[in-house]
C-alpha cells in the first residue's frame, strides 16, 4: 500500500494589499501536484526557494486546506479525517521555530508527549532514548533558548519522533546547520528509514536528496518538473558534458548570449567568494571551450575544467537557474 | 489540561513582562485602593477591592490568554498544537485557567499584605459563600476566556481590537458601580455576560447585601453559562480551525 497519495494537489494564497483599492493578490503556491510515497519509503522533495515545499508539506499534515485536489496519509484524507491522520504522522519545519523557548528541552518533550497521549509510562522510557539518539543527553534539562542551532534542530526531531509514527515529514531538517551537524542529522534520518518509517523529505540541497532519498521529486514554481530515482535523474544530463569556467565579474547579457549559442543546452553561474564559476552544459565536450573563450573576451578568466554532469546539473537543468 | 496548565504557568514565571503584571503591577492598584479608602468605611473599602480585583481579573483574561495565543503564533508553536491529536479547546482551558488564577492569588495576596501594612481590616461578611462565589466565577470566566481566545486564533491582530473591550464590560459588569447607573436599555447587555453574575456574587457575599439564595441563584446562572460557553466552544474551535486553515492563519509567515 502506497504511504501517502497525492492527487492533483492545488494550493492558491490570496493575500490583500491596500487599504483603499483593496486589490486581491492571488499566489498559486502548488499547481496539480501529484504523486504517491510507498510505505518504508525515503522520499525527496526538491526544489527551489519558493517552489511550493512548505506549502506542500502543510497541507499533507493537516495544517492547510488545498484548495484543489485530495491527498491521503495511509488511506486516511488528510481534510475529511485529520483528526484520525495526527496521531500517525510526525513532522519538523526547518528553522528554530516551534519549540518552547523558556522551557527546558525535557519539559519540550514532556508536554509535546502529552499532547501526543504518550501514555506516562511509556514517555518517561522513550524520552530518555530519544535524547540519546539525538544527542541531547545531559543537556536536557537547560533551556532551549540556551542551546546552538543544531541542538534546536535535533529536539525537533525528537519531538517528532514521541509517539513514534509511522509517517515523517522533514521540511529542509538541516536549514542552518553546520556541515558536521548537517551530516550527523542526515545520519539520523537515515537510520529513522531502517526503523522501517515512511519519509518526506524536502530540500533545496541536491546532494542531500541524492545521499538519502530513493526517489525525488524536483519541484518548481509550484508544479513537479521530474520525479525519478537520482540514478535516472542523471541519465537526463548524461549526453552533455560540462565546462566549468572560473572568471571575474561577467555581465547578464554576456550570459545571454551564451545561452544563445546554439551547442549550449544549459548556463548556470555559481558565486565563489569574488570570482563566479560559469557551468555550461553541452553535448559538443572540450571542443565547446575555444568558441566559449572566444565569446568570453576582454574578461579575465580562471581555470577552465570540463567534467561529468552531476545530479546537481540535472537539478540545475530543471529548475532552470541561473540563480545558483 | 494539566500539562499545559502547569507549563502555560512556568513560562509566565520566566517572563519578566509578564511577571510584572501578575506580581508588581496588583500590589500597585492594591496600594492606591487602600490609601484613597483611609478613612472611609469598611464596606466600601471591600466594594472597592472586589471591584478592582474583578477588572483585573477580566484583564488577565483578555489579554494574557489571548496573548499566549498570538505568543503561541509567534514562536511557531501554535502549528504544532493544533496538529496533535489533543484538543485545542482542551489546551487552552489549561492556559486560560492559568492566568486567571495566577492572577488571582497574586491579587489576593496584594490586598492581605497591603492591608497587614496599613493594619487596615478587610472584612468578608460571608467569607464561605465569597469564597465558593469566587471559585464559581473563575470557572465561568475561564469558559467565557475559551470563546474569547477563538477569536485570537482567526485574527491576528485581534489583539488590537480586543482594547475596546476593556472598558465597556468593566462598566457593563458592574465591576466598580452598580449598574443601576447606567441607562435601561444596557441592563440586557450586563445580563448576558458572565464577569456581570461573578460581580454580583462576589460583591454580594464580601458586604452580605444578598442573601444566600440569591447567591446561589448567582451561582446557578454562572455555571449554567460555562456549560453553555463550553458546549459553544466545541462547534465554534471546529469552525474557526477550519477557516484558520484555509486562510492560513495558524502562523505567522505572509500575514
Ligand atoms: N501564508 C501565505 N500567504 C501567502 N503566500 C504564501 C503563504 N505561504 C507561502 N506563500 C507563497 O507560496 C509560495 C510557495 O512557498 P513555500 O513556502 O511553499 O515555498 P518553499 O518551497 O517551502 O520555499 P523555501 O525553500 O524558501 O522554504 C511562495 O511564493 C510564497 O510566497
Ligand atoms: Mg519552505
Amino acid at each position: 500500500m502506497d504511504a501517502i497519495t497525492v492527487n492533483h494537489l492545488n494550493r492558491v494564497f490570496k493575500s490583500t494589499d491596500g487599504i483603499i483599492k483593496r486589490k486581491v493578490k492571488e499566489v498559486v503556491a502548488v499547481e496539480d501536484v501529484s504523486f504517491e510515497i510507498r510505505q518504508g519509503e525515503l522520499f525527496g522533495l526538491l526544489g527551489p526557494n519558493g517552489a511550493g515545499k512548505t506549502t506542500s508539506v502543510k497541507m499533507l499534515t493537516t495544517l492547510l486546506i488545498p484548495t484543489g485536489g485530495t491527498a491521503t496519509i495511509m488511506g486516511l484524507d488528510v481534510v475529511k479525517d485529520a483528526a484520525k491522520v495526527r496521531p500517525r504522522i510526525g513532522f519538523i519545519f526547518g528553522g528554530e521555530r516551534g519549540l518552547y523557548w523558556r522551557l527546558s528541552g525535557l519539559d519540550n518533550l514532556r508536554y509535546f508527549a502529552s499532547l501526543y497521549y504518550v501514555d506516562e509510562k511509556v514517555a518517561k522510557k522513550r524520552i530518555p532514548e530519544l535524547l540519546e539518539m539525538v544527542g541531547l543527553k545531559g543537556r536536557e534539562r537547560e533551556k532551549v533558548e540556551g542551546y546552538s542551532r543544531g541542538m534546536r534542530q535535533r529536539l525537533h526531531i525528537a519531538r517528532a519522533l514521541l509517539h513514534d509514527p509511522e509517517v515523517l515529514f522533514l521540511d529542509e531538517p538541516t536549514m542552518g546547520l553546520d556541515p558536521v551537524g548537517a551530516r550527523e542529522l542526515r545520519t539520523t534520518v537515515k537510520n529513522m528509514q531502517s526503523a522501517n518509517k515512511t519519509i518526506l523529505l524536502t530540500t533545496h540541497y541536491m546532494f542531500e536528496a541524492d545521499a538519502l532519498c530513493q526517489r525525488i521529486a524536483v519541484i518548481n514554481k509550484g508544479k513537479i518538473v521530474a520525479l525519478d530515482t537520482p540514478e535516472k535523474l542523471k541519465e537526463n544530463v548524461q549526453d552533455l558534458t560540462v565546462v566549468e569556467i572560473e572568471l571575474y565579474g561577467i555581465s547578464q547579457d554576456r550570459i545571454a548570449r551564451i545561452k544563445a549559442l546554439d551547442f549550449v543546452v544549459d548556463v548556470s553561474v555559481e558565486d565563489r567568494d569574488q570570482r563566479q564559476v560559469l557551468h555550461v552544459h553541452t553535448p559538443k565536450g572540450p571542443e565547446a571551450i575555444p568558441v566559449l573563450v572566444e565569446n568570453l573576451n576582454g574578461l579575465r578568466l580562471g581555470r577552465i575544467i570540463t567534467r561529468e554532469p552531476t545530479l546537481e546539473d540535472a537539478y540545475v537543468r530543471l529548475v532552470g537557474g541561473t540563480e545558483n | 489540561m494539566l500539562l499545559a496548565f502547569e507549563i502555560e504557568l512556568r513560562q509566565n514565571m520566566t517572563d519578566g513582562f509578564v511577571l510584572f503584571g501578575i506580581l508588581i503591577q496588583p500590589l500597585i492598584v492594591a496600594f492606591m485602593a487602600l490609601w484613597m479608602l483611609k478613612g472611609k468605611g469598611p464596606d466600601y473599602a471591600i466594594f472597592v477591592v472586589v471591584g478592582s480585583g474583578m477588572t483585573g481579573l477580566w484583564t488577565t483574561l483578555l489579554f494574557n490568554g489571548g496573548n499566549s495565543i498570538t505568543g503561541e503564533r509567534w514562536t511557531g508553536t501554535l502549528e504544532p498544537l493544533v496538529a496533535s491529536p489533543a484538543s485545542l479547546r482542551v489546551v487552552i482551558y489549561g492556559k486560560v485557567l492559568a492566568n486567571v488564577l495566577q492572577s488571582l492569588l497574586s491579587m489576593i495576596g496584594s490586598y492581605l499584605l497591603i492591608s497587614l501594612i496599613f493594619g487596615y481590616p478587610l472584612t468578608l461578611s460571608r467569607p464561605w459563600l465569597f469564597f465558593i462565589s469566587l471559585f464559581v466565577s473563575v470557572v465561568s470566566l475561564v469558559s467565557f476566556g475559551l470563546i474569547l481566545a477563538s477569536f485570537f486564533i482567526l485574527i491576528p491582530d485581534f489583539a488590537r481590537m480586543v482594547n475596546t473591550l476593556e472598558f465597556p464590560v468593566y462598566i457593563l459588569g458592574g465591576f466598580l458601580f452598580p449598574i443601576a447607573l447606567l441607562p435601561g436599555w444596557t441592563t440586557p447587555l450586563s445580563y448576558i455576560l458572565t464577569p456581570y453574575w461573578a460581580a454580583v456574587a462576589l460583591h454580594g457575599a464580601a458586604q452580605g447585601t444578598l442573601g444566600t439564595w440569591q447567591i446561589v441563584g448567582t451561582w446557578g446562572i454562572m455555571l449554567a453559562f460555562s456549560v453553555v460557553y463550553v458546549l459553544a466552544s466545541g462547534r465554534l474551535y471546529r469552525v474557526i480551525l477550519r477557516k484558520a486553515r484555509t486562510d492560513a492563519t495558524l502562523d505567522i509567515v505572509g500575514s
